[in-house]
């Protein structure tokens, strides 16, 4: 019975004395994921952290940041992680505080889409250039330059040689 | 004079020299905060001395100053004076919190005994706090309206021009 | 004292650099013999001026003259001599100076070669150089200044950044990076000359080749030792993080390369001349844009010199070679061009332009990841990040495309090709694929964009030594002696061929390299007090304790570690925790052991009394991209050794160069 009443005291001392830090729920709801844990939670802490950048450092992600302020970041990213959020909700949970800054990869949306569309547009654009540069040209219908034409170097050796390979 | 090249030298060279020059003058160490206009994280953390936790929700009903802080941080302790001045100066009517994370509870004592204090410090616990709030570096400080929403964030020490402008508009937003 | 002379000396090559670069521009358009003597002689000044001036500077440095600004700023009598000496570029100003000296000595090196040919292009040629030296001489001269007289000097300085003295590599990456760099103007110089004259003779393709490819070898070694550095130094056990001064340096390389590849083609068919000059132009905007980046504090970098006033003048002259080399180019493009015969895409020459696509998509690439956050920041006004993984999902597969052209393309033969030529051309190589890749498998390889490029490095591989080879074993056949026949065709006749092909064989070991270091990779953390031990990856760690060393400018707590596989001892490492007296958080420096099948990497995170936190990185074959760079190197050194007689050089265009009996051409 004393046992009971101390339990008792110290349960509702400690309620009283709650210490309360936001957590994620508030912000990008429950865990979509399951638990996590072992190795493979530190590896997808690494993947997860490599995604987001460190604040205070010049761009490294918070994965490969020896600073305080990435460790917490990591510590953070690794509980969430083992509590089963999926990849998704951490790196948007980032975002609220943070904004799009944070973000290592830019996310395929508004005028960001440019960034991953410009590359591939100049991709199709210069092949095109190619193939129009290479049409234009007067094909040599008459018999094609033979050896001549090769690496003078090889043409030489290959008279030295005797051979035509 | 061939067209193409003269009219796609010109495009790279406009596009290149403006982005180029709106970058200048800027520093890219500030974060824009995506926070202002939205709910303050909510928070309950022990106060440094009293030991007593004191949650964010009870000051609703009041403007409030949220300074994050560090004693290992030169600017917080030159901008200590203009928060501790300000926060007696507006006593009843605004609230001062000043929150520290990465740092150990008997070094903040100290300072706050060689500096003076009139707002409860409180300590967060392993940067989580700071991380809800965006926080990239000490000092910054938080503008908080009477409901709770942010209104502004100041980063870097803070002067007494610029903490009375935002907590003006931490009044009237 | 010291800071006056450096001023006067600075004033004066600001002076001589605007002077000359006026009289070669006038000398070219006027044609005149004796206005290019001339400007030869203020060209050789200006080398003079700016060496004598950095000359002066060293000697502030190294006797701890504090009067003069720079010295008070780096200098400091705690640190090392070669420290001091290595602190000329630590900073901006004294990095400015840096390039204006290799500046220099690259003019005087330049106008002396030359000082009997192509005397036609010479006087615009040294114009530009001249005028490029001018705007260094008025930044030097002006808004970073090295040598303001300090009034009240110092007893002492505070010494360059600690984590610039960390590593001897301090001494040798910047120097070939500005080998590198500045060396690009040389080849801009003969460029733009080409097209104020508007023609560009075959014969002067030669030192403008040789001009482009010696800045092409520094800077290969260059970014290579960047990426060491940051390795060795910064402890997360990369090398390589896509940051904006790294893109910086990358740039420019990227299009020298395509350059260096187009003017082949420019040789032997007299085609994509103004291509391969808009190249060389690119190139060398490319460097001023590079320091720029560097310099203007506008990107968020590990890099980042301190915030100063001169990027805005820096883009003031970017702006305005822009504009310039454009307006050139728009005009007198067309007026390059001669006949060209192209036979098609399956063809060398096809795959020469496939190449240039890459290089070029590659180019555009990395810059629009680099600038984009600016552009979203002028635009919408939010911040946004470009970091490693865009970098590396748009890169992979341009280098994969990089490395397949680079087997198949040697592979084929010039011109067009039957489909027999062809398939006995393109289907051995085949076995080289199969077998890198199942060892490579075997080895336990199972990511899918490794697998495939180490399938092409096999292909490439083969092609390769296969073309290397090939004139040696064409003589062996014949009956000449092995010995004779390597010395014959590799280094005397056929030294750019052999160089060639010597740069391609690094090339394919480093993308692979890169591929598996990059996916193979194994990362742990690991906390241990003293006597613990911890397994990573089959090694055993064992923690066997702290000790500390003082040194008159930091203060550095070693970790041991004792490292076994099996029970058998391999080898002991000490990653740091340094303490400088200049900065308030300790530095960390790794540890490495580097064997040929991979490294073993041990970095600190965080030492309490008797227990440590480490970070144990375990990378495969990453040793190798430093060495194949080397060898890289090498290639390009044995392919830029001039021929053993050389043929006369015309003094004006007189037509095609006749190739003698002694003298052998291209690959």
């Amino acid at each position: 019975m004393k046992r009971l009443i101390l339990l008792l005291m110290l349960a509702t001392s400690l309620a009283a004395q709650e210490v309360k830090v936001p957590d994620a729920e508030q912000f990008v709801g429950k865990p979509q994921g399951q638990p996590v844990s072992g190795a493979l939670l530190d590896q997808r802490t690494n993947e997860t952290g490599a995604l987001l950048r460190c604040p205070v450092c010049q761009g490294m992600s918070i994965a490969d940041s020896p600073s305080e302020m990435a460790v917490n970041m990591k510590h953070q990213v690794r509980e969430l992680i083992a509590r089963g959020y999926t990849q998704e909700q951490i790196l948007r949970y980032f975002e609220r505080s943070y904004g799009q800054f944070v973000l290592l990869k830019p996310k395929f949306q508004g005028v960001n889409t440019l960034v991953w569309i410009l590359p591939i547009l100049a991709l199709i654009l210069g092949a095109a250039v190619i193939f129009s540069f290479m049409n234009r040209q007067p094909v040599d219908e008459i018999a094609p330059p033979p050896a001549a034409d090769e690496d003078p170097y090889l043409a030489e050796v290959r008279k030295l040689t005797g051979k035509q390979s | 004079m061939n067209r193409v090249v003269l009219i796609a030298g010109i495009l790279i060279t406009v596009a290149l020299v403006v982005i180029l020059s709106a970058g200048l003058g800027k520093d890219p160490q500030h974060i824009e905060s995506p926070l202002i206009g939205k709910q303050a994280p909510d928070f309950a953390l022990k106060a440094v001395g009293t030991g007593e936790t004191i949650d964010l929700t009870q000051f609703r009903g009041k403007p409030l100053v949220v300074n994050f802080w560090a004693t290992w941080c030169r600017p917080c302790y030159e901008e200590h004076p203009v928060l501790v001045s300000n926060a007696q100066m507006m006593q009843g009517q605004v609230q001062f919190l000043g929150v520290v994370f990465q740092d150990k509870e008997e070094k903040i004592q100290q300072f706050l005994n060689e500096r003076g204090t009139a707002y409860p410090t409180l300590v967060d616990q392993a940067g989580k706090t700071a991380i809800a709030y965006g926080v990239g570096g000490v000092p910054e400080t938080f503008f908080l309206n009477k409901d709770g929403k942010v209104v502004a964030k100041f980063e870097g020490p803070i002067d007494p021009e610029s903490l009375q402008q935002n907590v003006r508009k931490a009044m009237t937003q | 004292m010291t800071a006056s002379l450096g001023r006067i000396l600075i004033l004066l090559s600001l002076l001589v650099s605007t002077t000359g670069a006026v009289l070669g521009y006038a000398a070219g358009w006027k044609k005149s013999a004796d206005g290019l003597k001339w400007a030869r002689r203020f060209a050789l000044a200006f080398a003079l001026l700016m060496i004598g001036a950095t000359f002066v500077m060293e000697y502030a440095l190294i006797t701890h003259d504090f009067s003069v600004s720079y010295v008070a700023q780096v200098g400091s009598r705690d640190v090392p001599l070669w420290v001091t000496i290595v602190s000329l570029w630590s900073s901006l100003e004294g990095s400015i100076l840096f390039w204006g000296f290799i500046l220099g000595i690259y003019i005087a090196g330049a106008t002396w070669l030359t000082r009997n040919e192509h005397l036609d292009y010479m006087a615009y040629t040294i114009g530009t150089w001249l005028f490029c030296g001018s705007f260094f001489s008025f930044l030097i001269a002006g808004p970073a200044s090295p040598f303001h007289t300090v009034a009240i000097p110092p007893l002492d300085g505070p010494g360059p950044n600690p984590l610039l003295q960390n590593h001897v590599l301090m001494a040798v990456h910047p120097p070939f990076l500005y080998l590198g760099y500045v060396g690009m103007t040389i080849p801009f110089g003969f460029a733009t000359a080409a097209l104020l004259r508007g023609r560009l003779g075959q014969a002067f393709l030669r030192p403008m080749r040789a001009a482009l490819l010696l800045p092409w070898i520094f800077l290969t070694i260059a970014i290579m030792l960047g990426g060491w550095w940051a390795y060795e130094v910064l402890g997360w056990g990369g090398y390589w993080a896509w940051d904006p001064v790294e893109n910086a340096s990358l740039l420019p390389w990227l299009t020298a390369t395509a350059a260096l590849h187009s003017a082949l083609v420019m040789e032997r068919r007299g085609s994509l001349k103004g291509w391969t000059v808009t190249l060389v132009q690119a190139s060398f905007l490319l460097t001023i844009l590079g320091t720029f980046m560097t310099r203007s504090g506008v990107f968020n970098s590990v890099h980042s010199f301190t915030q100063s006033s001169i990027g805005p003048t820096i883009l003031v002259f970017l702006a305005a070679i822009l504009i310039g080399s454009v307006t050139l180019l728009a005009m007198r493009i067309d007026s390059l061009e001669s006949d060209s015969r192209f036979e098609g895409p399956v063809s060398r020459e096809g795959f020469f332009l496939i190449n240039n696509l890459l290089f070029v998509l590659f180019t555009f690439t990395v810059l629009i990841g680099t600038v984009f956050p600016l552009l979203v920041e002028a635009v919408k006004g939010k911040q946004m990040s470009v970091g490693r993984p865009y970098f590396d999902s748009m890169v992979v597969p341009i280098g994969a495309a990089l490395l397949f052209i680079l087997g198949v393309g040697p592979a084929l033969p010039w011109g067009r090709a039957t489909r027999d030529q062809a398939k006995r051309a393109l289907l051995p190589p085949l076995i080289g694929a199969a077998i890198v890749a199942i060892i490579g498998y075997a080895l336990g390889v199972r990511n899918a964009w490794t697998l495939l490029t180490l399938a092409f490095g096999g292909y490439a591989a083969q092609v390769t030594l296969g073309q290397m080879w090939l004139p040696v074993i064409q003589r062996i056949r014949r009956g000449d002696a092995a010995g004779a026949a390597i010395i014959d065709s590799q280094l005397r006749r056929g030294r750019r061929r052999f160089g060639g092909y010597l740069i391609h064989a690094g090339a394919v070991i480093v993308i692979v390299a890169i591929a598996v270091s990059s996916t193979m990779r194994t990362q742990q953390e690991v906390r241990l007090t003293r006597g613990e031990s911890a397994t990573v990856g089959g090694y055993t760690f064992v923690f066997t304790g702290t000790e500390q060393k003082n040194e008159p400018h930091r203060v550095s707590t070693l970790a041991n570690f004792d490292i076994s596989k099996n029970g058998k001892a391999i080898t002991h490492l000490a990653p740091r925790m340094n303490q400088y007296t200049a900065m308030r958080d300790p530095l960390g420096t790794p540890d490495v052991y580097t064997t040929l099948k991979g490294d073993i990497y041990l970095s600190i995170m965080n030492i309490e009394g008797d227990a440590v936190g480490v970070n144990v990185i375990l990378t495969p074959m990453v040793g190798w991209i430093w060495w194949a760079v080397l060898l890289m190197g090498a290639g390009g050194i044995i392919a830029l050794l001039p021929f053993s007689r050389r043929e006369k050089v015309p003094q004006a265009d007189e037509g095609p160069v006749r190739i003698g009996a002694n003298e052998v051409a291209i690959s």
